[in-house]
């Protein structure tokens, strides 16, 4: 299912160019149509944008997290680091029940991920008025897309079993998370 | 990006769209870039969506179809369904030649006086060279089948796989073919690609990307790049010539193709010959 460099399709091939480019694009690959509009937009929504880093690497890990998505758990909590969180803050993502992070804004924040990727229906009026506090009505619509989006990775890679790859495996050993 | 009409038009992309009927086939030739064979996965392409292609590529402007598989003859109904292509669009069916006797032969009739031509392959004029990569009787039934076809009023033309190093042995195969009634105009000479079986058997040549015409071809898996795309090794369909997997509408493997083409040098696939 997922496919090489020898393999990649013409389309697809610009994503092999620096070498080994993951198992999502691989898999995503075997579908070219697929893979061109679904990268572009996977990048965009996760990606570096007018949110810092940290706070959406806050929210794909603990939506990663909810839905016990291995491979992106693994994946976002590398990122997670270079992105200036702990170890100790990634554990407290990754727990369940999860621990605080200490502040109103991260915490109002971890409350929303919660109920829009932990809940059904509507989220609570006091779980929602909380974020609403902290976040720009243009993040609060950009945070729940990460959330969604996180959330049809998770389930990507759950269901099609992705392996964590070794350099992945190597800096969560090394930084006490595996 | 502009249309296909325009890019068919503008010769920048190829007019003719191949359709991979079927994978099957009665002979299992050495250099076969599908490693077809009478037990391998069928893969059909129904007629009802091979005519529907046709139509929708009609109207993006492409003006040529070609058939392929495996054995396309194969398949039931295939005379009726060319016949139906060739109303649409002028099509070349590719045939191995050892299937028109009989009933099938009876049945091929119907590609009379229609827009269809069909190729046959005959790669010597030796039988036991020719029946060396193409399998026990393929020269005798090939040769006792070009003419029963042209006397029945159908276009025949030749493709010769395989290059010999001795040019006498292709003036011996044209010589041949103009005995059969088949002229120099309708008799095509390629090299082995490196493909599919030919790989396993260490046999052709190496095509990229930029040696192959960018002939938009569809199949059961998928779209390609070319007809020399959609081909098996060890039984696993290869992927790098691959378009998308979307083939209807069709309009979208064609802007995908014409989107690959616009970015190419022209003229740089004509080294290899690969027609």
């Amino acid at each position: 299912m997922l496919l090489d460099a020898a393999a990649a399709p013409l389309t697809a091939r610009p994503y092999y160019q620096n070498g080994d480019p993951g198992p999502l694009v691989a898999a995503l690959a075997t579908v070219p149509e697929l893979l061109e509009v679904s990268l572009p937009f996977l990048t965009t929504v996760l990606g570096a944008s007018s949110l810092d880093a940290r706070t959406k690497e806050i929210v794909i890990v603990r939506t990663s997290a909810l839905l016990h998505c291995v491979y992106c758990v693994n994946s976002h909590s590398v990122v997670a680091l270079d992105s200036g969180l702990t170890a100790a803050e990634v554990v407290a993502l990754r727990d369940e029940p999860r621990a605080a992070l200490g502040g109103e804004r991260e915490d109002a924040l971890l409350g929303w991920v919660d109920a829009v990727a932990g809940g059904n229906g509507p989220v609570a009026d006091a779980v929602a008025a909380r974020f609403g506090r902290s976040f720009a009505d243009h993040e609060v619509v950009e945070l729940t897309l990460l959330v969604g989006a996180t959330m049809m990775l998770n389930r990507f890679c759950t269901a099609l079993e992705l392996p964590t790859s070794p350099a992945v495996i190597d800096r969560l050993t090394a930084a006490g998370l595996r | 990006m502009s249309t296909p009409a325009a890019a068919v038009a503008a010769g920048v992309l190829p007019g003719r769209v191949w359709l991979y009927s079927n994978y099957h086939c009665n002979l299992t030739c050495t250099y076969c870039l599908t490693e077809s064979g009478p037990g391998v996965q069928r893969r059909e392409l129904t007629a009802e969506r091979m005519l529907e292609t046709a139509r929708q590529a009609a109207e993006l402007g492409f003006t040529a179809l070609g058939v392929t598989g495996g054995e396309p003859f194969l398949v039931p109904d295939m005379p009726k369904t060319l016949a139906g292509l060739g109303a649409i669009l002028p099509t070349v069916g590719l045939t191995n030649g050892t299937l028109f006797t009989g009933r099938r032969l009876a049945a091929v009739e119907v590609l009379a006086g229609t827009d269809v031509a069909l190729q046959i392959s005959l790669d010597s004029a030796v039988p036991a060279v020719n029946d060396e990569a193409r399998g026990p009787d393929n020269f005798a039934k090939v040769v006792a089948a070009i003419p029963a076809l042209i006397e029945r009023g159908i276009t025949v033309r030749i493709a010769t796989t395989g290059e010999s190093d001795n040019p006498d042995d292709l003036a011996r195969l044209c010589e041949l073919h103009r005995g059969l009634g088949v002229p120099d105009s309708d008799h095509v000479v390629r090299p082995v690609i490196s493909r599919g079986r030919a790989v396993t058997a260490d046999l052709g040549v190496d095509a990229t990307v930029d040696d192959l015409p960018a002939e938009l071809t569809i199949t059961a898996d998928g779209a390609f790049w070319s007809p020399f795309g959609p081909t098996v090794i060890n039984g696993r369909l290869d992927t790098d010539l691959l378009l998308t997997r979307t083939t209807d509408p069709l309009r979208v493997p064609a802007q995908t193709l014409l989107g690959l083409v616009e970015g190419r040098p022209a003229g740089g696939d004509t080294t290899l010959n690969i027609r």
